[in-house]
This record gives structure tokens, sequence and C-alpha cells, in this order.
């Protein structure tokens, strides 16, 4: 029996030597109902499929398809006018229903009605052998036309990764952006052989490979729990590719850091070793306090078909902290793979700010629900009217990188750039807790996320 | 549907910019998001948000300051009582004291708000809720016996001068408030100073009527026993049961009212722990100081906490987040000198009694100089990103 204990012991040490860890001492602190349940669902394939533009940051689209042709699985329907060899293909075979486009003719959506059967364009698989013969850069080519190199994003502005340059270092973010993202142990589930491969894969453009998870996925990431190396606390946005850049680097070159998603590297590796387009996608749907199940769908899937029957007047979003809104006849984007369904309140509330507020949540201690330690439901409205800003530091005391969003925000609304970028404007990892927590309501992340775009197109010129 | 909401429905065209009041459409908000918090929806990310708003923050304040108001009504009708040669009971000190003091409150409250209507109107921008605390803060640091004109003039400086000239709430320099008392304090001196403390005391001889500051032991004796002699003893400064301005006698109401802020995290612990720490550590170094016997200098740390407006001071004036400095150890360094200032103008300035009104106010113009050495040293410890 001792042996026995030892050699547990001896395990142990060996991956808590393996596995570092950050800590995180602000952040998120409240309780969310609505966590996914862990079961799975494979949902049948739907009519149609979308490649919106909206997810994809700071991309120029220039379309290669017209309405009426026919695709493959694997078609490229628009590429980045910036570099037209990064393109993002169709997930499904069929005809182009509809091009939609927003105002000034920008580019919102491709929709295909699915055909049958797939067609796939078919590309020279990849095998592990083959990998260590060709160059990183011939591998991120075969990418870009497979549609697949845009898994890989580059901070701080968090574009498409810049092949041109070898990365310092490249992230691995297991959990997605949201508290209700896909559990990474079911994104992972009967696919732990491909991630490996695609860790492989990413070890042609980086010697300092990164993967993290969060504390409370390790059980179900149990299978793939030799591979991880950081493991990160339980507090949004402790996962966030930006957050953990800030925790571990130690030298300001390290601030081009790549990163990618579990289910990025996934397809990716799919890709390479099959020469297909990968289509399915998992995805989950939270409402309100039920426990609903992952999802496997296809990529582009119609919004609709995934959120069901909800509330009216309910926000279906991407992630309730740092998503964005999506229209209920839109389709799931490229790098989305979460719905929130957040309801809406019944109207004003009579002297709303005179009561004890045991039903309204809050990180501040100015409601007596700070008192109670339970799961909380948020709904979508603003709670108050935008006001000044009075320097109370709500803002300073939540950001997880450490930043002093007030007064970034009055350096950029005073269009000094360069004090904004002094006090780490690009070390923002715009998980929106800032805005979230201002009593002034004041849109911070969204004056911070446009000094830091504005500084990126300026950058590039 | 509520009667309420009718009526603001009712009224909302004519408020409105098509309507025959436009001007006055930030009075019909003012009042209307009163009544109901407006919540609209969230458009931009992130699509929760907290509940915790301006409204509520204000109301918080407003709330620890309900000891001392209550406080300060009851000692203001016992005080004019005493000097009438009566002591009163609970009920008719507080009844006499209020028919004193809500008449002060409503003439700041009523001018104030013309001044905030006006701007909103002609700027065109909501009223802030932060004049809710400015009113209310200003006559609690008044004596009771001020002529009520005196008031009106007071807060429209504050007003006006300490704050909408700047742009309004958020972007004022000093304290609103304190503008406004300083401003009575210089204008009127008569009113502010000598034998003032006590409502309804001139009719009555033989009535000091200075507080406990102004005393000054003669003769060798002891300062403690002169104090006491005059009705200071530490326990009665300490609950306050002295005259002063309306809201500053009772140190414990203030405490009250100070630790009420901190637990609810609305009043920064950093500036009221650090002010409380500066006057104690200064005032020991006074009292250590040979040759000062009888004087405020030899009075300790604890006469200088209780006695005068320190703790109402550092708890509700020095808090307000607007003129205080935006980082932590800023407001460390702010609260500690804020402290250390109010034990100098004690000790070392003949011309002031009381020194926390000026050592604040003063304070509030170095705020952005200390945030600005504080975000040096922290741009120089952060890893560049550019």
């Amino acid at each position: 029996m001792p042996e026995k204990t030892g050699r547990i012991n001896c395990i142990n040490t060996e991956i808590m030597i393996h596995m570092e860890k950050i800590n995180l001492s602000k952040g998120f602190t409240l309780k969310l109902s609505g966590m996914p349940d862990t079961s799975v669902i494979q949902l049948p394939r739907p009519d149609t499929v979308g490649v919106s533009a909206l997810d994809i940051p700071h991309i120029r689209p220039k379309l290669l398809v017209k309405e009426k042709d026919r695709v493959n699985t694997g078609t490229p329907l628009f590429c980045d006018k910036r570099d037209t060899s990064i393109q993002y293909v169709s997930p499904g075979t069929g005809t182009i229903k509809k091009i939609l486009f927003g105002r000034r003719r920008r580019l919102l959506e491709v929709v295909i009605t699915l055909d049958a059967m797939d067609e796939f364009v078919q590309f020279d698989p990849v095998s592990a052998k083959d990998l260590s013969q060709i160059s990183p850069r011939e591998l991120a080519d075969h990418l870009k036309q497979g549609g697949l190199w845009q898994t890989l994003r580059q901070l701080p502005a968090r574009d498409t990764a810049d092949s041109a340059a070898a990365p310092p270092l490249i992230i691995v973010c297991l959990n997605g952006n949201d508290i209700f993202s896909p559990h990474p142990g079911l994104v992972l589930q009967d696919k732990i052989r491909q991630f490996e491969f695609g860790l492989s894969v990413l070890k042609r453009f980086s010697d300092r490979v990164i993967v993290a998870a969060r504390t409370n996925s390790l059980g179900l990431l149990a299978p793939a729990k030799h591979l991880i190396t950081l493991q990160v606390p339980d507090i949004y946005p402790a996962w966030d590719p930006g957050t953990i850049l800030y925790h571990i680097k130690k030298e300001a070159k390290e601030n081009a850091a790549w990163y990618i998603g579990a289910e990025g590297l996934v397809h990716m590796a799919q890709f390479l070793e099959t020469g297909r387009y990968p289509v399915n996608t998992m995805v989950t749907v939270t409402k309100g306090i039920d426990k609903k199940p992952h999802l496997i769908t296809r990529q582009g899937s119609p919004v609709h078909l995934l959120a069901g029957n909800y509330p009216p007047g309910s926000l279906i979003t991407t992630g309730q902290l740092n998503g964005r809104i999506k229209n209920p006849d839109a389709h799931l984007g490229f790098f989305e793979n979460t719905l929130n369904i957040i309801p809406d309140t019944q109207g004003d509330e009579m002297f709303g700010f005179l009561r004890p507020g045991l039903d309204k949540p809050t990180v501040s201690k100015a409601f007596l629900s700070c008192l109670l330690d339970k799961k909380v439901q948020m709904d979508c409205t603003m709670h108050g009217e935008e006001r000044a800003c009075i320097n109370c530091s709500y803002c300073e005391n939540i950001c997880p990188v450490d930043l002093m969003p007030n007064f970034i925000m009055k350096a950029l609304v005073s269009d000094d750039i360069e004090e904004a970028l002094e006090l780490g404007l690009l070390d923002c990892c715009r998980c929106g807790l800032c805005s979230f927590t201002c009593p002034s309501k004041i849109e911070l992340t969204r004056i911070l996320s446009s000094g830091m775009d504005a500084h990126h197109k300026d950058k590039q010129g | 549907m509520n009667p309420i909401k009718k009526i603001f429905e009712l009224l909302e065209y004519d408020f409105s910019d098509a309507g025959k009041f436009a001007k006055l459409g930030p009075l019909f908000d003012a009042t209307k998001t009163f009544f109901f918090l407006p919540s609209p929806k969230n458009k931009l990310g992130p699509f929760i948000r907290d509940h915790l708003d301006l409204k509520r923050y204000m109301s918080i304040v407003i709330i620890s300051l309900l000891p001392v108001l209550f406080f300060g009504m009851y000692n203001t009708g016992y005080q004019s009582g005493l000097a009438r040669g009566e002591t009163l009971d609970f009920w008719p000190s507080f009844l006499s004291g209020a028919w004193v003091v809500m008449p002060i409150i409503i003439v700041s409250y009523g001018v104030g708000f013309f001044w905030e209507i006006l701007f909103a109107a002609i700027r065109r921008h909501p009223i802030s809720e932060g004049f809710l605390v400015t009113g209310l803060l200003f006559p609690l640091t008044l004596p009771p016996t001020i002529p009520l004109w005196q008031v009106a003039m007071g807060i429209s400086f504050g007003v006006v001068i300490g704050k909408e000239i700047f742009g309004g709430t958020g972007r004022n320099i000093l304290n609103p408030a304190l503008t406004a008392r300083a401003f009575v304090f210089f204008s009127y001196p008569v009113s502010m100073s000598g034998n003032i403390w006590v409502a309804g005391a001139d009719a009555v001889d033989g009535i000091t009527g200075a507080t406990a500051l102004a005393v000054n032991a003669e003769g060798g004796s002891s300062l403690f026993s002169t104090l006491s002699d005059q009705g200071f003893s530490l326990s009665n400064l300490f609950f306050g049961f002295v005259p002063g301005s309306i809201g500053e006698t009772s140190a414990l109401c203030c405490l009250i009212g100070a630790v009420f802020l901190m637990v609810t995290r609305i009043g920064n612990y950093r500036i009221i722990l650090g002010g409380i720490a500066g006057l104690i550590i200064t005032a020991i170094l006074f009292y250590f100081l040979p040759g000062t016997r009888g004087t405020w200098a030899d009075a300790g740390p604890l006469y200088h906490l209780c006695a005068g407006g320190f703790l109402f001071g550092i708890s509700f004036m020095a808090t307000d987040p607007v003129s205080a400095p935006g980082t932590n150890p800023g407001r460390w360094i702010f609260g500690f000198l804020i402290g250390f200032l109010t034990v100098i103008l004690r000790v070392a300035n003949p011309a002031f009694a009381e020194g926390v009104m000026l050592a604040i106010l003063f304070m509030n113009v170095f705020a952005p100089l200390l945030d600005h050495l504080v975000l040096k040293h922290r741009i120089s410890k952060r890893i560049p990103n550019v």
C-alpha cells in the first residue's frame, strides 16, 4: 500500500511541475445561472448555412462569388483585401442563395442553400511525417487555401496571424470567449489525437506553445491532461488569451503572441489529415436557468434553429460580456460558438434606486444581494442612465489586466493616444467588465476597443 | 397601470423637443427617473450590466448622512434649549431643531436645483444626481443661525463656480459643498464665527457660544480641564452634545456614516483611514512638542479627532470621488495629508480655529498632481505594449 501511494504522489508532482498556474486577483465574481449540461446532441442538417463577415476582426472583405453560383464545401466565398490569400470558404455544398449587405455596402453574410450531399474541394493531405519536411511558410499557405489559417490570431489587435513573422509564443485557449462557451472536454472528446497533431503543427511556427484550461474544465479534460501546460482560475476572463498573456509575459516582444481555440486547432488538424474542410462545430445555447445540452451542428447554422423558443424582447448574443448581438435570421459566424439568450425586464421600476435590492445582482456592495451566495440571472438592460465619470475606480477594481479604464478613457476622448498607450491600452482584453461595472454607465469597453482598433488601422497604414 | 406613470406619459409630449416646455425637458426627465428607474436595453456589449448606478450611489451617501442629519436637528434644538436654561426632552429638542434646520436645507436644495436645472436646460444634458449630496452636505456644515439669504448665496457659488463652470458633476476640481461653505466663510465672517453656534442664543446673555476648537486654557491650567469646564468633555465631543455646525458635532454619528460608506464601498476607505491616521500621527507629534501647554497642540489625538468637523469632513467631503484622487496610492496620501493639514491649521495658524475645510480644499487642488505621480509610477512598472 505505501508503495502505491508513493507512486500516485509521484505522478501528481509530475503533473504539478508540468502544469503552471496563474492567479487572478480581479475579474467577474458573480455566479450566473444557465451553465450548459455536459450532454451532447447532434442536430439535423440545416437547410441553409451562412458565412458571416461581421465576427471577423478588421477584415475588408472581397467577394469571390455571385448569387446563384454553385459552391462545394471548401470553395472560397470571399477573401481579405489586405491579404487576398486569406480566404473564407463555404462550410457546405449548394447554391448561393443571397449575399447580404449592410449600410455602405458592407458585406454581412453569404447565405447558401444546402444540397443533400456534400462535395468537398479536395486538398493534399499532410501527415505527421510530412510535417517536418514542409516549411512554416508552405504550411501557412496550405492552411490559407483551405480556409483555416484565420483560426490563428495575433495579439494585441486580435487580427489574423501574420504569417510573415514568427510569433514569440502561441497560446492555445481551450475555453471559449464566454463563461458558458462549449466545454473543452467535450470539444476534444475522441479528438485528442487530432489535437496533439495540431499542437505539433503549432510547434512548426513557434517553440513555445502554451495550452491553457480553466480549473473546472480539468475533470472532463483528463485524457488531454498531459498536454495542458497552464491552469487558469475560474474567474472570467482568466482564460482569455489577452489576460493569459498579460499574466505570463516577461518582456515586451511577447506582446505579439498568437492564439487559437480548441476547436480551431482540431479543425486545422482534421483539414491537414484529410485534405477536406471540416464542417461540424460544437455550440452552446444558454437561456435563463435552463441547463441546455451542447449541440453539434454545421458551421454557419441559422441562429433561429439553434435558439429555439425564447421570451420576446430577449437579446441573442455570442457572449454575454464580450460577444455581439445576433439577429435571429442571421447565421453563426466562423469564430462564434455560443449563443446567450438574455431576457428583457418588465419596464421601469418605481423608486428602483431605493429598494434594498435582494434581487439585484451586483459586484458592488450597494445592494443586499451581495450578501447572498447564489446563482443569479441577469437581464439585458442598462439599469441606469449614462452620466459623467466620477472617478469611482470600480472599473480599475475589476479589470483583469490591471488597467485604469477611466484614465485611459479620458486620454482617448481627449485624443491623447500616446498617453492611452502608455497606460497599457493594448493590454486590454476587451472582456467588457469595465462597462459592466461602471455606475455612470459609460461605454468604456467600446471606447477602449475603438481606440485599439483605430491604432491598429493606423499602424497598418 | 401605475397612476403616477400615467401622469408622466400624459406630460411626456409637452416636455419633449417638439413640446411647449422643451426647455424644461431635463427637469421632467429628472422627476420621471426619480420615480421610475430607467433601464434601457443594451445596444453595445457587454449585454449584461451591474445594477449599481449613480442614483443608487448617491442614495447611499444620503443614507449615510441620515444619522448626522437627525442628530444635528436634535442637537440644534437641545443646544438652544440649554441656552434658554431649559433641558429639553428628545422630541421637543428634535422638533425645535428641525424647525431651524429644515429651512436651511430647503433653501439649499431649492436654490441649488434652480442652478442645476438652468445649466442642464441650456446645455441640454440630464441633471446629475451629484447635487442630491451637495445640497444636503452644505447645510450640515453651517451654523444653525445662518441667515437664509447667505445659504442661497453660498449654494449658488458652490454649484455655479464650484461645479457648473467646469462642466458639471464629474468635472469639478473642488468639492462643491465645501466651495459653497468657503464662500460663506470668507464673505460673511460675522455669520460664521463668534457667538453664532446656538440657535436662538442671542436672546440670552452670558452664553459664550464658542466651539471647542476656539478654547485655549489660560494661566497654565490644562486644556482638558478648561474644555471640561465649558462643557466640552471628551464624551460630550464624542456623542456630540456641544454647539457647532449642524452636522459636525457628533463624532459617533460621523463614524456610523463613515463605516456605512466603507462597508458599501461607496466611500473609499483609503481616504477615511488615511485621514484618521494622518490626524492621529500629527496630533501625537504636536503633543510631544514642549511648551504648548494649554493650547490645541497639547490636545492629543482623541480630542483632535472628536472636536470640530474633522470626522464629518473626512467621511463625507473628502470621499467625494470626483474631487479626490482617482488612484489608490493617491487616495492614501490625499487622506493622510488632509489629517496632517487639519492639525497644522488648528495648532499653528491663529487665523483659523478650524482647519478641515481648508485642508480638504487644498488637497482637492493637489489631487490631480497626486494622480499624475501615481500614473507615472504605474506606467514605469508595466511591460510596455505600444
